[in-house]
């Protein structure tokens, strides 16, 4: 009976892949722009700290704010996208292949994106574009900002096409069989992606660019950010997706164990479909012109993401005490002894999903309604979010760069890069505890965001922040010295590390594992729920909006110093 | 009789969870006491 079971359902290992070397080829270029993009935005962050501490002038008139948006436009679009787009093709490729054809594609999604690109870091670079990442009108970049930004998003569309297609023809191949779990993680992360950017897509190409071009006078604000934050908030969960799949299905495999449960894995995933898209007024809970009961509405929508969130929380929790109980742990915590500590394929993650539980209280705080004019606009929010993308994310994608970035190159993580790792990780810890935690505490005492140094005046309360800004200074230095050492070992691991064969680390399922639904693979049902929560959550909001906005905004060009 | 030997065999197989258990108990604590605070702050000015 079980060995019937088991032929019905092949497990992962089957279905791993041996992955070409034109295939590594371009999962390695996507990888390489995120590690430039971390090189670059870093070193702007460290400005950005530095003339926060009221210490240091910018030299030769850079604007602070044209620092600021390299700084949130490489790192939390660039980098991120590309990252994440390289590690979703090589898991495609590893659980269900890639075609020449797909291939081919997937190299025009790339240079699609490096145009958007350098597009867009053009007219940054030229102080054309110090709009921040947020973009936010009335503030008016040059056209071709939004024309990089567009391309970028047309071509991690076709990238996220390709994905669907891998998947499809694989399951042409296997009828029956339920998709490999990594696989059906990808597809879902692809198809929130797509649902939101369709927001940011129809904003920059309705909205935006003929606005920045003269052929619209003027513009919707409120319109406009309501377009964004449609896409605002599901961008931080494609950040925070990839990261799951790591968790959910490679660092069981890494730890010695098994998936915790296939069926929990893609239930949360599809949680998350759901619940990361209709939601996004939460961003938008000071705004005026959103009927206070449609704000009310997403914050219970948001609410729900804490139930796909806890449940990671759980599976983790129970993936290290299984495995730990079977490497002979006793009593109530003996198992967290038993977690490989000095392998930083681990470590890395790990001390990612501890920092992601201040990092989700602090997020219930913020989607707390009124609760949220308490942080609302203050560096808090810099701070929270440094904690979930900066540092949840980050180490876990750092985590997977110690096997990915070799097994693609032919190399292997010696114990040496593995040492240094560890010391990126805790030098990363160190420096985002200080920086992070500065934020939180300087946002309670009400200090904004965004800006650059000033003393406002000399009001006694600005008297209170300074001494935060200079713990911000010494935790960004440290955390530059971070990622300095991650770029060191991204260039150690692709160019230098001795050549040999590094795991590609996935997960399997228990031997007597329940089996996972068939129903899962319905995904008419899962993006028929999607699209029906989202129109439930904003047609009513966006025709008030569409109807009822004041007279739209022209052009303010000064404030970017244009 | 025979059943109630399966039943102390699958159980016996069942994993043992406290650990998890008590550890999303302190994680939920946490997330409570960190919002209580917050929403003190917020009635409080």
């Amino acid at each position: 009976m079980q060995l019937a079971k088991n032929e019905s359902q092949p497990k992962t290992s089957l279905q791993a892949l041996p992955i070409s070397k034109p295939e590594s080829r371009l999962y390695m270029s996507y990888i390489s722009v995120a590690f430039i993009s971390l090189l670059i935005g870093g070193l702007m962050g460290l400005l950005q700290v530095l003339v926060r501490s009221g210490k240091f002038t910018l030299p030769a008139g850079i604007d602070y704010y044209q620092v600021l948006t390299v700084h949130g436009v490489i790192l939390g679009l660039v980098l991120t996208t590309y990252f994440i787009i390289g590690f979703h093709f090589s898991l495609m490729g590893k659980t269900v292949g890639i075609s020449i054809k797909q291939r081919k594609i997937a190299w025009i999604a790339f240079w699609i994106m490096v145009v958007g690109t350098v597009m867009t870091a053009v007219t940054i670079l030229y102080g054309e574009a110090s709009v921040l990442y947020t973009f936010y009108a009335p503030l008016r970049a040059h056209p071709v900002f939004y024309i990089g930004l567009a391309l970028v998003i047309v071509g991690s569309w076709i990238a996220g096409f390709v994905n669907w297609h891998q998947l499809k023809v694989w399951k042409k191949a296997h009828p029956g069989e339920k998709s490999p779990l990594l696989a059906f993680m990808v597809t879902i992360n692809t198809a929130m992606w797509f649902i939101c950017s369709l927001g940011v897509a129809v904003a920059v190409l309705v909205q935006f660019i003929p606005w920045s071009l003269g052929y619209a006078e003027t513009i919707n604000v409120l319109l406009s950010r309501t377009l964004f934050w449609y896409f605002g908030h599901p961008l931080v969960y494609f950040w925070l997706l990839p990261a799951y799949m790591a968790w959910y299905a490679i660092i069981p495999k890494i730890i010695g164990g098994k998936i915790f449960s296939d069926s929990l894995a893609r239930l949360s995933f599809v949680l998350f479909l759901f619940f990361s898209i209709p939601v996004g007024f939460h961003h938008q809970l000071t705004e005026p012109g959103i009927d206070p009961t449609w704000k009310f509405i997403q914050v219970v929508l948001t609410f729900m993401v804490i139930i796909p969130s806890l449940m990671t929380a759980f599976s983790m929790f129970a993936t290290f005490e299984i495995t730990g109980r079977r490497k002979g742990a006793k009593g109530l915590f003996g198992w967290f002894k038993k977690l490989p500590w000095k392998d930083v394929r681990f470590l890395a993650p790990f001390i990612g999903m501890l920092a992601f539980i201040p990092g989700g209280a602090g997020g219930i705080i913020n989607a707390s309604h009124q609760m949220n004019a308490l942080i609302h606009n203050t560096i808090w929010v810099t701070g929270h979010f440094h904690l979930t993308v900066a540092t949840t994310v980050m180490l876990t994608f750092f985590g997977i760069s110690y096997w990915l970035i070799p097994h693609l190159r032919g190399r292997k993580l010696t114990p040496q890069i593995n040492r240094l790792g560890i010391i990126q990780a805790i030098v990363w810890t160190v420096g985002m505890t200080i920086m992070s935690g500065a934020m939180h505490i300087q946002g309670l005492l009400g200090a904004p965001r965004r800006s650059s140094y000033s003393e406002y005046g000399g009001g006694e309360q600005v008297s209170e922040w300074i001494g935060y800004q200079l713990a911000q200074a010494v935790g960004g230095t440290i955390l530059f010295i971070g990622i300095l050492l991650m770029v060191y070992i991204f260039i150690k691991l692709t160019f230098f590390a001795p050549k040999g064969e590094e795991e590609f680390p996935i997960a399997e399922e228990e031997d007597d594992a329940e089996e996972t639904p068939a129903w899962f693979e319905n995904w008419k049902l899962w993006i028929g729920i999607t699209v029906a929560l989202i129109l439930a959550a904003y047609t009513v909001p966006v025709i008030d909006i569409v109807q009822h906005s004041p007279l739209g905004s022209v052009p303010f060009d000064f404030p970017i110093g244009r | 009789m025979r059943r109630q030997e399966d039943k102390k065999a699958s159980e016996k197989d069942k994993p043992d969870l406290k650990g998890t258990f008590v550890s999303v108990m302190l994680l939920g604590i946490f997330i409570i006491i960190t919002w209580v605070g917050a929403f003190a702050l917020f009635v409080s000015r």
